[in-house]
């Protein structure tokens, strides 16, 4: 196989200045909050560093992943896509298919053993050998564990590689789970969000890509510097909140004067991710920036996590749809019924009591 | 009415002491936490940045939340090591079938009417103990612990998030967790309105002035039967 190319080589062929490039390094840096003294570090990973192939697998999911990813707004989509990852397989973007593909993927497998990222999107169904998602004759969970075995590290891209997202809903028919079940005996990092943030995508890349090693990450996997602080700590919308100043309605006043969304069922507060500080489509807006509530997306098991739009969900409780506070309510009321009945019984009988009493004395 | 046979002094200071703390505790907790949830004031007309109206209620939820913790702690220390035999966990022994067994079911057939006569204790009975030990002492633990779990997820990766956040992956999602929180908070109005009717029925079966002895220390012993001088 021919030597692969650099990132620079890459740029400097498809006519990106080398000002460009240094601009691409120096945000990617800042995104992934490093010292300004590693800029130079990932220059030279850039500039010397062939590209590393990736393999990116395609499981039960949406490609929403996809769409986010080849939207990324600096350095430009098609280089990304084509030059900066050595993208050699991609059953959505590759345009060789069928037999032809899975070779390649068997070919990189061989020839860069224990070298290439496996970036997954998506994730399989166990129940029934995984039947419910096939991906070139075989099973996708068989797929998967046979890539992943040569693999150096393992990407979940999206709510559904990480947590499993709607696939894995109750009562999850299929008996989806997430990569990170599946493969445990690789390095992995988790990039959650229903597509994650393509700055977050790249991101996660160019780290590996310039250090050989994963970005730092959080208990659940997820790379600290992009999942570190929640969408409510950031927020533009926060002085509202703090104020106390909420939407009750989405036709109501409030919601125009673009007031906290909190009692609109705002998953803010509970989901770590980078929206409200990198915002999407290169950095146009955010739900929050466009008067929707998070509805948390990078959380794990948001799905069940109750009714978007409302702050507390609905616990199902003896085949009722109740929220906590109903049935607080009731439990509290039927303490005090049951506290009212049993001095009721007792005045009964302590007045039976009292009057056996006298009648005895009597 | 009977005469004061025997002043019995139950409850000393620090017990009582801590029945009131964590009494407004409670309070100031559950107030300010439902608010957290679901804020049901109206909101202050002006400019944002002069109000503090979600923050001051969550600046009171978390500063009784460490008084709570505080006064949760000294109460184990009170119960562990306290020279208190009305107060210790000495007394209490649910694993034994002296404590759990006749007693308890004794105690428990008089609350269900099925005896006429009431066990007298001095301290706890065994059915209050056993609520209390339920309700106070793991309600309590639990709401500290998913309370801080909660509490640590603005600094990942910090003291109080590496001590507790492991719980957050235990419910499943940090937003599971607040519902959790929050579904357990009930309890508490729960059992105060149980333990209230309970003190009052006592005080007025038992003449034993149990009611105010959270505040003097004293319960008394009076005369079963009416004095006739």
């Amino acid at each position: 196989m021919d030597k692969q190319p650099t990132y620079a080589e890459i740029f400097k062929s498809r006519g990106i200045s080398r000002r460009d490039f240094l601009k691409f390094c120096g945000l990617t840096s800042v995104s992934l909050r490093l010292a300004p003294s590693l800029l130079p570090k990932i220059i030279h990973a850039m500039e010397t560093n062939p590209r590393t192939p990736v393999i990116w697998l395609h499981g039960l999911e949406c490609t929403c992943c996809t769409e986010s990813f080849i939207r990324s707004s600096h350095p430009v989509m098609a280089d990304i896509i084509f030059n900066m990852i050595s993208l050699d397989y991609d059953d959505t973007l590759s345009a060789a298919a069928g037999h032809q593909l899975e070779e390649v993927r068997r070919k990189i497998m061989k020839e860069y053993k224990g070298q290439y990222i496996l970036a997954c999107e998506g994730n399989a169904p166990t129940k029934d050998d995984g039947v419910y998602c096939l991906v070139g004759g075989d099973s996708y969970l068989n797929v998967l564990k046979e890539t992943a075995a040569d693999a150096a590290v393992v990407i979940a891209w999206g709510a559904c590689a990480t947590f499993g997202c709607v696939q894995n809903a109750a009562p999850n028919p299929t008996g989806a789970v997430p990569v990170s079940e599946l493969i445990t005996d690789k390095p992995l990092v988790n990039v959650p969000g229903c597509p994650p943030i393509a700055e977050v995508m790249t991101g996660v890349i160019t780290h590996y890509h310039t250090f050989g090693t994963l970005p730092e990450l959080d208990r659940l996997k997820r790379p600290k510097a992009f999942y570190g602080t929640r969408i409510h700590d950031k927020c533009y919308r926060r002085a509202f909140y703090d104020a106390g100043m909420f939407v009750r309605d989405f036709d109501d006043e409030s919601t125009r004067k673009g007031w906290c969304l909190y009692k609109m069922g705002c998953k803010g507060p509970t989901t770590y991710n980078a929206c409200s500080k990198t915002e999407w489509n290169q950095g146009i807006s955010f739900p929050i920036g466009s008067g929707h509530p998070c509805f948390g997306c990078a959380a794990p098991g948001y799905w069940d996590d109750g009714p978007f739009y409302t702050r507390l969900a609905d616990v199902s409780f003896l085949g009722t749809d109740m929220n906590a506070d109903r049935i607080g309510v009731i439990a509290v009321g039927a303490a005090a019924a049951g506290a009212a009945a049993h001095a009721a019984v007792t005045a009964v009988r302590k007045k039976k009591t009292d009057s056996e009493n006298d009648q005895l004395e009597g | 009415m009977g005469r004061i046979i025997e002043e019995i002094y139950v409850w000393k200071l620090p017990v009582r002491m801590y029945h009131w703390i964590n009494a407004l505790c409670i309070t100031v907790l559950f107030v300010s936490g439902l608010y957290i949830a679901s804020p049901f004031l109206n909101p202050p007309i002006g400019e944002a940045v002069w109000f503090k109206q979600m923050s001051i209620f969550r600046f009171l939820h978390f500063t009784a939340a460490f008084i709570f913790i505080a006064n949760y702690l000294f109460r184990m220390y009170w119960a562990l090591f306290g020279y208190d035999k009305y107060a210790r966990f000495a007394g209490f022994r649910p694993w034994s079938p002296k404590w759990w067994g006749k007693p308890f079911r004794e105690q428990m057939a008089s609350y269900l009417f099925l005896r006429s006569d009431e066990p007298r204790y001095i301290g706890h009975n065994p059915v209050a103990a056993m609520s209390y030990f339920i309700f106070i002492f793991l309600g309590s633990l639990f709401m500290i612990f998913t309370g801080l779990a909660m509490y640590g997820e603005n600094n990942p990766g910090g003291f109080t998030d590496t001590m507790f956040g492991w719980l957050i992956p235990l419910f499943g999602s940090s937003y599971n967790l607040h519902i959790v929180h929050h579904s357990a908070a009930w309890i508490f109005p729960f059992y105060v309105i149980l333990h209230l009717y309970a003190v009052f029925r006592h005080d007025v079966v038992d003449r034993t002035s149990v009611t105010s002895s959270i505040i003097t220390g004293y319960k008394h012993k009076v005369e079963d039967e009416p004095s006739l001088d």
